[in-house]
């Protein structure tokens, strides 16, 4: 797709295209950060779609997905290149028998054939129609260290390789972020970056959603999963299931050709809503204690339906 | 967010002189407008959000709110507050229709057309100004602060945790939680071989290489190792004790489930470990779970009789140099004060630190009088309060000072 002719409704289609259903807001998020060449920050709860946005704008934009996946401890070196000290040390030893050239060998050795370029530096030297999508997944497990860094590397566009010189981006990436909120990102971070906060899916998008990606399940099935979950998000659990427990869910049921809720398929299939043991003892207590009553759920999505 | 629909109305009411002149005045007002509320906004984000409206229709509204909010708002806790001053800063006085050019300036204002445009351009360099001035100092501001990486509402940072209710309690979980994590990863000034570290281990690598025959081919390098402290929390749970400890307790679950090494026990009458039932993901869960195994949960006090049984059973295997005890408690004791001020002393001789957290310490006329206390004043390094979040952050401090 042309970047160039984008338009909000655009941007919402193609996502629709590939199955990604998202609100106006967040369309006219991606299409303002393509259009500004500003990075995007998501946040939201754990599986409510957030990687998912630059993983199908890939595919809308045919280009490439660069993936950065944080965690604690990342630092430079694995984020934007390194050195292939090995292979250096190989072509040191080679020239040695041969004894060749020793200045011409030390400014090949710097060169771009021994490095090792890691994700940053990767999205940074694409060349290509159109810019790659750059993520950069759960920033907040990664340190304050690296949050500095990618600063640095955001605001510019442009790497420095002592031995090499500086590269600069030839072209933006699209660069998305994603947070879960274990900790705060720097304001300085956050102040370079449209914020979107993707909420959990209302009944009626999160039906859709289900309907979407699987398009022969029941309608009343689908009905009946999206109520359920609705409801188990406004009680109280450790872990509240996102959507991609909702899809898990109704993909295990498809699988097991269930095509109505009842207490024990419920009881069967609950280790695809809920990941904690504590949790599903919860569950249980409930469906007992008729506060999660499954009736009243039928109801309610029958109520969605008329 | 406590804030009234009044004073959102008189923010907006300040800044309306600015207004009607033009779309970039009239976002910077806006953006002034947020942070007159509250809300950390730089020029930069200002000036985006101008930008962005290029690309939008912004005659639609949903368009144009999500094109301001995504520039100039960073934080979930502050979308409900945009949206309220949204509605009430793009609201012409006659419509329900949005107002973004010039066309209708307020009628109140004297119309000498060279006078107004000279006074725009200043009142626009003064909002370009203090916005620009106010983000350096803001940067300033949260450098300086090392661990509050969440800031509550200010009602809530001061709140006595006596009387919380089940939302704000919720809230306070999540900011201990934070608090305990960032105690939990302090880096110690020694260093430790690792796979991925920041400098080159000379004498590991050498010695790994000999069996190249001398050759360097494996680098061994080094990083900053996560200091492990021990902490040994005590916590009273006497019946005086009852609307605080939860929150201590749930402090503590928060370091025990980041940090290594900490271990958790109760006492009243008697002493009971209970590191094991706290090592649950349900905290509330588990505090059910403590206060129907604990003997004499919201009873009395003996702390000298708890102490010795600390001192005798635990301190030998738990406690060393390199120890900081927290004792969290009110200081009232019925029982035998010279046994407290012995046990006291002997946990002292053994430990790195001991910390006395008292939550009574917050009340203005409170003098720590109580036999109990003041026997074991001498004894403590730290003598702190605990009642709200506040003096959580202030706890969150002092242990990370002392940790590393």
């Amino acid at each position: 797709m042309n970047p160039k002719k984008l338009t909000i409704e655009k941007v919402q289609e193609a996502l629709r295209k590939e199955k990604y259903i998202c609100d106006r807001a967040l369309a006219t998020v991606v299409y303002l950060s393509i259009a500004m060449g500003k990075p995007v920050l998501l946040e939201g709860e754990a599986g409510v779609g957030k990687t998912e946005v630059a993983k199908v704008l890939a595919e809308v934009m045919e280009t490439k997905l660069i993936r950065l996946q944080c965690y604690e401890g990342l630092d430079a070196n694995t984020a934007l290149y390194e050195w292939n000290y090995p292979k250096q040390m190989l072509r040191i030893k080679l020239e040695e028998v041969r004894r060749g050239d020793r200045d011409a060998v030390e400014t090949e050795i710097f060169s771009e054939e021994y490095l090792v370029k890691r994700p940053l530096l990767e999205a940074i030297q694409t060349d290509g129609s159109t810019p790659p999508v750059l993520l950069i997944d759960e920033i907040d497990r990664a340190d304050m260290e690296f949050e500095a860094f990618l600063l640095e590397v955001l605001s510019d566009f442009q790497i420095t390789i002592p031995e090499i010189g500086t590269i600069r981006a030839k072209q933006r990436p699209y660069v998305f972020l994603t947070s879960n909120r274990t900790r705060e990102i720097h304001d300085a971070l956050k102040r370079r970056c449209l914020y979107h906060w993707i909420d959990y899916p209302t009944f009626d998008k999160e039906y859709e959603i289900v309907m979407t990606r699987f398009p022969h399940i029941r309608e009343q099935l689908a009905r009946h999963i999206c109520a359920f979950m609705q409801q188990v998000r406004q009680m109280n659990f450790y872990k509240r299931p996102g959507v991609a427990e909702t899809l898990d869910w109704a993909s295990a049921l498809l699988t097991l050709n269930r095509h109505e809720l009842d207490e024990k398929t419920v009881e069967e299939t609950m280790g695809c809503v809920f990941k904690y043991r504590e949790d599903l003892h919860h569950l249980q207590e409930e469906l007992v204690g008729k506060k999660l009553d499954l009736e009243h759920i039928m109801k309610e999505a029958a109520a969605h339906s008329a | 967010m406590e804030i009234s629909d009044e004073t959102i109305g008189r923010a907006v009411e300040r800044f309306a002189p600015v207004r009607g002149q033009g779309t970039v005045a009239n976002v910077l007002a806006f953006g002034r407008v947020l942070k007159e509320l509250g809300v950390k906004i730089g020029l930069s984000q200002a000036m985006d959000a101008s930008r962005a409206l290029e690309f939008v229709d912004v005659a639609r509204k949903g368009d144009f709110r999500a094109a301001l909010s995504s520039n100039l708002i960073s934080d979930k806790e502050e979308l409900e507050l945009f949206d309220r001053a949204f509605n009430a800063f793009w609201r012409t006085r006659r419509s329900g229709e949005l107002s973004l050019e010039t066309s209708d300036l307020p009628s109140l204002q004297p119309t000498e057309p060279e006078k107004d445009s000279t006074g725009s351009g200043e009142n626009v360099e003064e909002l370009l100004e203090s916005l620009s001035s106010q983000e350096a100092r803001g940067d300033e501001e949260t450098q300086e602060i090392p661990i509050p990486t969440y800031s509550p509402s200010e009602s809530l940072a001061k709140k006595d945790f006596s009387d919380l209710g089940i939302e704000e309690s919720r809230a306070i979980s999540r900011a201990i939680l934070l608090i305990a994590t960032k105690i939990a990863t302090q880096v110690s000034r020694r260093k430790k071989r690792s796979v991925k570290g920041d400098e080159v281990d000379p004498r590991w690598t050498m010695r790994k290489n000999i069996k190249y025959g001398g050759e360097v081919i494996d680098l061994v390098t080094r990083k900053r190792r996560i200091k492990k402290t021990r902490v040994v929390l005590l916590c009273d749970v006497s019946g005086s004790m009852d609307c605080y400890s939860r929150f201590l307790i749930q402090f503590m679950y928060g370091l025990q489930n980041e940090l290594w090494g900490v271990e958790t026990f109760v006492f009243s009458t008697a002493l009971s470990r209970i590191t094991h039932l706290i090592r649950s993901k349900d905290i509330a869960g588990a505090l059910e779970r403590i206060s129907n195994s604990v003997v004499g949960w919201s009873g009395g006090t003996n702390i000298g009789r708890s102490f010795a049984a600390f001192n005798r059973e635990f301190a030998p295997t738990l406690v060393t140099h390199r120890t900081v005890v927290v004792i969290i408690s009110d200081g009232w004791d019925r029982g035998d004060v010279t046994l407290l001020e012995r046990e006291i002393r002997t946990l002292r001789r053994r430990c790195y630190k001991i910390i006395w957290l008292n939550p009574l310490l917050a009340s203005e006329n409170y003098e720590p009088l109580c036999k109990g206390m003041q026997a074991a004043l001498p004894y403590l390094d730290v003598f702190l309060s605990v009642h709200n979040l506040n003096s959580l952050v202030t706890l969150g401090r002092t242990l990370q000072k002392m940790v590393a």
